[in-house]
């Protein structure tokens, strides 16, 4: 079993993307021997009313639920997201959030973000935060031109013990592994950006916060998924570790019954 | 599957530090990904370095050469502002020490023309030029890189036109500018490669090599990003003879072209 915290669908303004389709996306999952995974959708990035880009992710996975997995885009600092929230998860049966402070011009410390991240706890919500959608060093004139710093993702999580916080498609963990302050227990990390080979950043990782909070991913479609899959496959820990990371450790953040 | 890494490094720096691994860590990284042979340098990667620390470096990279003879394959760096001297220590790496090619990173950007005379060697010799090349996002941002001279797909494009007989390699595609825009500069310049290096594993990048270059103009490589190096060619929509021809017969039929 193969569950992928991190894919995507929809349209990407300044690249075209490949088989970013609901359908798309299942035809690279089967390619690659991929169960299910968690999606959310791009476009909702991009609206200013992001719920809209929720709506159509809801829509379009329809035919695909006991695949994917849709968590919803939200922006705490637009009018209403309260509301979306409520449709998100009681209507649309949003399983989490993805978080975009850099995209949506917030930062993760603000009241707004504050008070969506408790009403998230309440209803045991695990936020996504990818700290980059593409590399910076090939951002488009119009595109963010950073990545989101993992500091501040640890700083929210020590404040808000009672969230959860997937980080995805974060290469420096060195905060993380090399921090001096302890890593809060509520953050956990995607790992298709990291390395099983010469630097060895996963399992540093796992030496650090257990691999009880490391969760496979891919980006996909932004990225290829084999990468991911490879260091998976080389990676020199015991079998039921990586079935840990394969899936485990996600289901039971979303409260899977897959066994 | 065979593959050769046209684009990787060894464990100490130029300044003969450790990168934190060494090489035997590379060669076992290199024999858990199936990768048979690696094509390592030790540039240094700002400033101007002198034909001292110059020599230092290759000489780095021959003891990684002499440690792991059957893995590791070595390419000459240095730095072109020296006319005569860079000429002279290509000659002492590839005659003497066995290297198979140059290295060149920002020192000088590919169309300045100072290049002219270490490419025009290179050329009559047959040995393949690999350049530390990307395109960043504006001229402040390669400031910021601390790369002001680095070069892109349109300043090795240039320098292929003035020596077409020159072997030329764009270095990794995949090392964070815009892959897009290298590989578009390339398209017309037949003896221009591109290496797939680098940690940017974009869907989509490598089809598009093979579709603006074809499949004989691209190159495996890592560049030490060993796993997203493989996955990536493993990953992209390829048929198995181009995936061949990328992993290693492209890079062996260039091996086989030098004069020396």
């Amino acid at each position: 079993m193969i569950i992928d915290a991190s894919t995507y669908i929809g349209h990407w303004p300044f690249r075209r993307l490949r088989y970013n389709t609901a359908e798309g996306l299942v035809t690279l999952m089967d390619r690659n021997g991929i169960d299910k995974a968690v999606v959310s959708s791009i476009n909702a990035v991009f609206y200013k009313n992001c719920q809209e880009g929720n709506e159509e992710l809801a829509e379009e996975i329809e035919p695909y639920r006991d695949r994917l997995i849709p968590f919803a885009t939200l922006n705490p600092k637009y009018v209403a997201w309260r509301e979306d929230l409520e449709r998100c998860v009681k209507d649309l049966g949003m399983k989490g959030l993805r978080l975009y402070p850099l995209y949506h011009n917030y930062g993760l410390l603000e009241r707004e973000s504050r008070e969506l991240l408790s009403e998230a706890a309440k209803m045991r919500l695990p936020i996504e935060i990818p700290v980059m959608l593409v590399d910076p060093r090939q951002h488009h004139w119009m595109d963010v031109d950073r990545t989101l710093p993992l500091n501040q993702i640890l700083e929210t999580a020590k404040r808000h013990p009672e969230n959860v916080f997937i980080v995805l498609n974060v290469k420096d963990v060195s905060p993380i592994i090399e921090g001096e302050q302890p890593v809060p227990k509520n953050v956990y990390v995607e790992m298709s950006r990291l390395t099983a080979v010469l630097t060895k950043s996963i399992q540093a990782l796992i030496s650090r916060i257990g691999v009880e909070r490391v969760v496979f991913g891919t980006g996909m479609p932004f990225h290829y998924a084999k990468p991911a899959l490879l260091k998976m496959e080389i990676l020199d820990i015991e079998e039921e570790a990586k079935e840990a990371i394969y899936w485990k450790n996600i289901a039971k953040l979303l409260g899977l019954n897959v066994d | 599957m065979k593959k050769i890494d046209a684009h990787c490094h060894v464990a100490r720096r130029s300044d003969g530090s450790s990168r934190g691994w060494t090489n035997a860590d590379l060669v076992e990284a290199a024999d858990k990904l199936g990768i048979d042979k690696l094509l390592c340098s030790t540039p240094v990667s700002g400033g101007q370095p002198t034909m001292d620390v110059v020599r230092k470096c290759n000489n780095i990279t021959y003891e990684a050469m002499k440690e792991y003879p059957d893995k590791i394959l070595g390419y000459a760096f240095v730095n072109p502002g020296y006319f005569t001297e860079s000429i002279e220590e290509v000659e002492r790496c590839v005659k003497e020490l066995g290297m198979i090619g140059i290295k060149l990173y920002n020192q000088y950007r590919a169309d300045e023309p100072v290049v002219l005379p270490l490419i025009r060697k290179a050329a009559e010799m047959q040995i393949p030029v690999l350049w530390h090349a990307g395109h960043p996002p504006s001229p402040e941002e390669a400031l910021r890189w601390g790369q002001p001279r680095i070069s892109d797909g349109v300043h090795i494009a240039a320098l292929a036109r003035k020596v077409p007989d020159a072997i030329l390699i764009h270095g990794h595609i995949g090392g964070g500018g815009d892959w897009e825009w290298g590989i578009k500069a390339l398209r017309n310049v037949p003896n221009v490669y591109v290496d797939t290096s680098g940690s940017v594993v974009d869907e989509g990048m490598v089809e598009m090599c093979v579709k603006y270059l074809g499949a004989e103009r691209v190159l495996f490589a890592t560049d030490l990003s060993m796993e997203a190096g493989v996955g990536k060619i493993l990953g992209a929509d390829l048929t198995d003879e181009e995936r061949e021809l990328i992993f290693w017969k492209n890079m062996d039929r260039i091996l086989r072209r030098r004069k020396v």
